[in-house]
């Protein structure tokens, strides 16, 4: 069937939108399926009726009127009339109306088709849109941390009022325009515009990315950035939000702190090598059998020290990561294993627990004291391995000390024993709370186990233990 | 034997230092900043090698800016930093090419087999 055989009466009753003919009196004299359906009326109710008396008197509004009564004798068609009402039944709803003058043969005063579009949900949307776009505007601008939000091309949206005045800048200045081309280009960092690219497609955030720079009217400032992908439910189009955040004062006491700590750093150092060189003077003018004693007595001010570095480096805030502590303090012996000991390896197995600084020098002392023994003692061929081990075993963890060397029996038994390097390892497992593991004959080397108590804290989200 | 230009504020350890670099048949000479050592460095005094604190009374990276100046004043003089402070990577970066750095507290043997590697480079 071609499309000139279907009866205009069909196309009528088939298009989704209500419509009604009008004779030049604004009777009706025909209305669709779709407009009885729309406002719940029925051709009785509607056929013949002034379309001002429909309903209650809903259409009666006056715009509909100069619309109907002035606009239409002069103009063949008008679109677009909005009507909010409270319609019987159907309740409130927005109808975009839209007219045409329509002739018949025969008929040449002619006939007002009008067609009537139930945009409620439309208008509602658009509203709601409205409304959250205006709670976003104010969110945003109750917020005291500066921030923009981008479109995908990296042009600004919106500025947040804090950003505004902060940066001394107007909302024209900035609509439209790149962050990359803002007040003197402090934004304009390569690295910051990479990764900008990629949070949008790869929904990669950028997480505190520091600029320091000079900033009209506010002197020289450190920024955190931190942007992340939005997206509104039900709406494809993506956007960034980039916020500013002024670290400025916090950066300041870090450094602050930075600058205390290597002053006392560089002091306690200095009187630990005031006193290393008190040590290598007297050790000039003394006999050649206690010039080792003095030279002892260096390398364990010198471990000391080295102590403090390493803690200092394993820190994580209140606490020490034992493992991490581990590896600093084998990393540091293995650095001084040269010459004919350099076949020496000192390897690491730690699980993740916590010391507490206070407690961390005099464990270091005893690792220290440990490796060096075996150091010195177990490898007459300068080649071997050194395994320094922390395991946690209920409220109490082992540290243990194993090397392959030529162990307890393989000794030369002429040289005296290490009676103050024991003495020292006595003293600091009573120091920690700790007790000696009784000495057994290994197969390969020597072994020795300190059960220490559990005064560290393993990571959170493990079990806790008792302090 | 060489000639060494020791650069440390504290006055003690810089003299049990060029105690301990004399005793291995060495000459020193000494400075007690960056001011004292420039001048040293501009005169026609014969140095071999350079060894500074790097935290030089004040300035915290005093010794690291002495010998960027020294090195461009004498390009072939060797350098050996020394500091009780951490070494950061940033640091490091800024040492001069070939350095040798020796953290504080140092014993004899430590600051000899520094200048050992030092003047063998």
């Amino acid at each position: 069937m071609a499309v000139s055989d279907i009866a205009a009466s069909d196309i009528v009753e088939t298009v989704p939108s209500a419509l009604i003919v009008l004779d030049r009196n604004l009777n009706i004299t025909s209305a669709n399926r779709a407009f009885y359906q729309t406002f719940r009326t029925s051709a009785d109710e509607t056929e013949g009726c002034l379309i001002y008396n429909l309903g209650n008197r809903q259409w009666d509004i006056p715009q509909l009127r100069t619309l109907l009564e002035s606009v239409i004798p002069h103009r063949a068609s008008v679109e677009g009339f909005e009507v909010e009402h409270n319609f019987p039944v159907i309740g409130r709803r927005t109808m975009l109306v839209n007219a045409r003058k329509i002739f018949r043969p025969g008929d040449s005063d002619g006939s007002i088709l009008l067609a009537i579009e139930d945009v409620s949900e439309e208008r509602a949307a658009r509203a709601e849109s409205k409304r959250n776009w205006q709670l976003t505007q104010s969110i945003v601008d109750t917020i005291r941390d500066p921030l923009v939000v981008l479109e995908t091309n990296m042009t600004i949206v919106t500025a947040s009022k804090a950003f505004l005045t902060i940066f001394g800048i107007t909302e024209a200045e900035t609509r439209g325009r790149r962050l990359s081309e803002l007040l003197q280009h402090q934004w304009d960092v390569p690295a910051l515009r990479n990764l900008m690219e990629k949070v949008l497609p790869d929904n990669k955030p950028i997480e505190s990315f520091e600029i320091e720079d000079d900033f009209p009217g506010l002197g020289r400032r450190v920024f955190n950035l931190n942007a992340r992908k939005i997206s509104q439910p039900g709406n494809h189009a993506h956007r960034m939000l980039l916020v500013f955040e002024d670290v400025t004062d916090r950066k300041q006491r870090e450094r602050d702190a930075l600058s205390l700590t290597n002053e006392i750093s560089h002091r306690i150092k200095n009187n630990l090598q005031v006193i290393v060189g008190l040590i290598a003077y007297e050790a000039k003018w003394t006999a050649a059998p206690c010039v080792q004693g003095y030279k002892t007595m260096q390398a364990r001010i010198g471990a000391i020290a080295q102590l403090y570095d390493l803690i200092s480096q394993s820190s994580r805030g209140r606490t020490v990561a034992v493992d991490a502590y581990l590896r600093e303090i084998a990393k540091a012996m293995s650095a001084s294993l040269i010459g004919n000991m350099s076949g020496i390896v000192i390897e690491v197995k730690g699980e993740p627990l916590e010391i507490d600084p206070d407690r961390a020098v005099p464990f270091g002392l005893l690792v220290n004291e440990l490796t060096t023994n075996a150091i010195k003692h177990a490898f007459p061929h300068g080649t071997g391995h050194i395994l320094l081990c922390v395991e946690k075993f209920g409220d109490e963890f082992e540290l243990v000390v194993a090397d392959d060397g030529i162990g307890m029996k393989g000794k030369d038994s002429t040289k005296p024993p290490e009676k103050r390097g024991s003495d020292y390892v006595a003293i600091f497992v009573r120091q920690l709370g700790g007790t000696m593991i009784p000495w057994k004959q290994e197969p390969i080397g020597t072994t020795v186990r300190i059960r220490l108590p559990l005064l560290l804290v393993p990571p959170s989200g493990t079990e806790q233990a008792a302090a | 034997m060489a000639v060494v230009l020791v650069v440390e504020d504290d006055v003690f350890i810089r003299e049990i230092a060029e105690m301990m670099i004399q005793d291995w048949g060495h000459e020193t000479l000494s400075a007690s900043d960056g001011d004292e050592a420039l001048l040293l460095l501009r005169s026609n005094q014969h140095i071999d090698a350079l060894f500074t604190d790097i935290y030089l009374k004040h300035s915290v990276l005093g010794g690291c800016e002495l010998a960027h100046q020294a090195i461009k004043l004498r390009p072939k003089l060797r350098m050996l930093y020394t500091t009780g402070n951490l070494v950061t990577d940033k640091m490091r970066a800024m040492f001069v090419e070939g350095a040798q750095f020796l953290s504080k507290p140092y014993t004899e043997h430590q600051l000899q087999q520094s200048f050992t590697t030092l003047l063998a480079a």
